[in-house]
């Protein structure tokens, strides 16, 4: 469902995707992890289009479709979600409006017609009610004073919401306390299904305890070095980047 | 007689002011007026008070006051939903005929300027002296209709007044000047919605003046909203005075118009007033719009706040400049202003002016501006989530706008302005 081959990327003339190669298959979950610096977000972001960042060579299909040559919003109507690392706060925008809007722009999209106002509030309930979340934050303002729990999780709630065929999780467990991080993982495995793919970016072993994955690959400095079974995540937790940076230079 | 106005342009300019009919008895405001108007130098880039405006071009065109009152139905320009009286005022007159006091006719009086006698008249020309400059001084003295609302002690006006300015030029340039005195009593309570429209082709200049007194303990929310025509020419003037425990917010929305100067100016006279200056423009094309704001602190434990917010396209250019003035026995102040934009093309200007004196040492006042692009993370967010990128910044814009619009407590006229807003800002070209 998604093949990316010899991608090179850089932003602000700065090489950071040198040659990366993936395979994620249907109903698959892949992490990637990686130190700081290795590429890990730039990939997130190459993925889901946003427009800083510089396409010099490779390509990525998506469904059998080339990916590259799509805006952001495309890319989301053809399946493909990132939950970011750093949600946005929009104020003055309300949850509710956002999420009609972009429900009914993604139906459309898949040629679809737009839920009504009872149609959508019934997804939303029922959506809210699967990811666990808090009534009162679809009355805010898209993030605004949310809590970095509550960003995530709402995060979630949207992947919820679009039924993506391919969820990004971009260090979705970044400045989560435990309880925090078993609440958003415990939704993201609600989502798993056969026909939806997880990449799981992360830097620490710990999320993968809760989303376990199919394969781990590890990103140092815009390659792929490893590929193996979630024991790797183990073996890095217990050994270290530097571990790997000597492997794979050998 | 001395005299400033030597320029052959300039007099001609003014002359076209001057009624044709020689006025003969002049009240004492009118007579200042005219002695104002002989040391008044016409305003350019040099005047401090003007160093954004050029306003030299009006000097080229040649306005005609309205010689007789065009035909027009006031019902076309009604806010949907709005349960409201109606003062018209057409072409700058006070329409009688066409305006409906039923729903306050009890609690408010309605009175022309000319009538004014006693202590009442002398209020007049109070808070915009005739002198502050050319255009109060041509106001004072040859502006066509004034009429004088008054809102009787302890009373709270049953329905909002909507003040309706309505400019037909019929194809001419047409000149309009008006001046009106709003007082509200000791513990009154009034709601007044202006709006301001052009109906049919032609340009216009319209010279406005406005003094309000907002009396002990009384409350005023005041929303202006400026519609007229990319010919339009509008100078107003807004003076108002507000005394102790007293609340007055006025909201200044300006949407149309070539060139408008807004000049609001609140004096919070008494302790414990309150004054709220929330403004939202949104200007394309050639449009020109200088909101120049002065807050006067000169009572202790006085609150104001300030907000006027921009959006700019094509070649707009836009002003603020925001002047708060803390007296030396004005303690416990506290006043914030802040003013924000958005520029949606290279070519649109603004120039934001914030000055701040403060002559007391226990005040709390803050000031800031912004001027920048939306905000490009929260568009790539929302086209992450599958908004077209034309409608994601539709929907910033409009968020964006709707922080002054969301303030207005009148429901019905919220929801009119959100419309406006809305359709206001899809019409931009720099938006997608």
């Amino acid at each position: 469902m998604l093949h990316i081959q010899n991608l090179h990327a850089s932003v602000e003339g700065k090489h950071i995707l040198k040659g990366l190669n993936l395979e994620v298959g249907p109903g698959e979950v892949h992490a990637i992890m990686g130190p700081n610096g290795s590429g890990k977000s730039t990939l997130a972001s190459v993925l889901a289009g946003k427009e800083d960042y510089e396409i010099h060579e490779g390509s990525v299909s998506f469904q059998g479709k080339d990916l590259l040559g799509l805006g952001p919003e495309e890319r989301a109507g053809e399946g493909l979600f990132l939950a970011f690392q750093y949600p946005v706060e929009i104020p003055g925008v309300s949850m509710t409006n956002f999420l009609r809007t972009s429900v009914n722009a993604v139906r459309q999209y898949r040629g679809q017609e737009p839920l009504n106002g009872a149609e959508f509030l019934k997804l939303m309930n029922e959506k809210k009610k699967l990811i666990e979340l808090d009534a009162n934050l679809t009355k805010r303002s898209v993030n605004e004073g949310f809590s970095g729990g509550e960003k995530k999780r709402n995060e979630i709630f949207q992947m919820a919401m679009l039924e993506p065929a391919l969820c990004i999780l971009d260090e979705t467990d970044s400045g989560l306390d435990i309880d925090a991080l078993r609440i958003v993982s415990e939704a993201v495995n609600k989502l798993r299904s056969p026909d939806r793919s997880f990449l799981v970016i992360t830097h620490y072993q710990r999320l993968l305890t809760y989303i376990v994955p199919d394969v781990v690959h590890v990103l140092v400095e815009g390659r792929i070095v490893k590929s193996g079974g979630k024991e790797l995540a183990l073996e890095l937790e217990e050994k270290g980047y530097d571990w790997i940076r000597e492997t794979a230079s050998v | 007689m001395q005299t400033l106005t030597i320029d052959p342009a300039v007099e001609q300019f003014l002359a076209q002011f001057r009624p044709g009919s020689a006025n003969g008895h002049a009240a004492p405001w009118q007579e200042a007026g005219r002695q104002a108007l002989l040391k008044q130098p016409f305003p350019t880039r040099k005047t401090e008070a003007w160093k954004y405006t050029d306003l030299k071009p009006l000097l080229k065109r040649s306005y005609r006051l309205s010689a007789a009152l065009p035909a027009a139905d006031p019902v076309a320009w009604a806010i949907p939903g709005l349960d409201a009286d109606r003062l018209v005022f057409l072409n700058g007159r006070y329409a009688p005929a066409l305006s409906d006091l039923s729903r306050n006719g009890a609690v408010l009086e309605i009175s022309s300027l000319a009538d004014l006698a006693g202590p009442l008249a002398e209020q007049v020309g109070e808070l915009a002296a005739p002198d502050a400059d050319l255009f109060a001084a041509l106001n004072a003295a040859y502006a066509q209709e004034g009429i004088c609302i008054r809102l009787a002690p302890g009373k709270a006006a049953p329905a909002p007044l909507h003040l309706l300015y309505l400019t037909v030029p019929d194809g001419t340039e047409l000149l309009a000047q008006t001046r009106n005195l709003i007082l509200l009593e000791r513990s009154a309570d009034l709601k007044i919605v202006e709006s301001q429209h052009t109906a049919g082709e032609g340009s216009s200049l319209r010279n406005v003046v406005t003094e309000i007194h907002v009396g002990e303990n009384a409350g005023l929310e005041y929303i202006r909203l400026q519609q007229e025509s990319e010919r339009a020419v509008q100078i107003d003037r807004t003076e108002i005075r507000i005394a102790a425990d007293a609340r007055c917010s006025v909201f200044t929305f300006t949407l149309g118009g070539e060139l408008v100067r807004s000049s609001l100016t609140m004096r919070l006279a008494g302790p414990n007033a309150e004054a709220h200056l929330l403004g939202t423009y949104v200007l394309s094309g050639y449009q020109q719009a200088d909101h120049f704001t002065q807050v006067h602190h000169i009572a202790p434990h006085c609150f104001s706040n300030e907000l006027y917010k921009g959006i700019l396209d094509g070649k707009s250019t836009g002003v603020f400049s925001g002047r708060i003035h803390v007296y030396p026995d004005a303690q416990k102040t506290n006043a914030y202003q802040s003013n924000r934009n958005v520029l949606l093309s290279d070519t649109a200007n603004i120039f934001t002016r914030p000055q701040l004196e403060i002559y007391a040492d226990d005040v709390k006042c803050s000031h800031g501006a912004t001027s920048g692009r939306l905000d490009e993370q929260a568009l790539f967010y929302l086209r992450a989530r599958g908004i077209p990128a034309h409608e994601a910044r539709l929907m910033l814009l409009e968020s964006f706008a709707g922080e002054v619009s969301s303030r207005i407590s009148i429901e019905p006229l919220r929801a009119h302005l959100e419309a406006i807003l809305a359709a206001r800002l899809a019409s931009l070209r720099s938006r997608a």
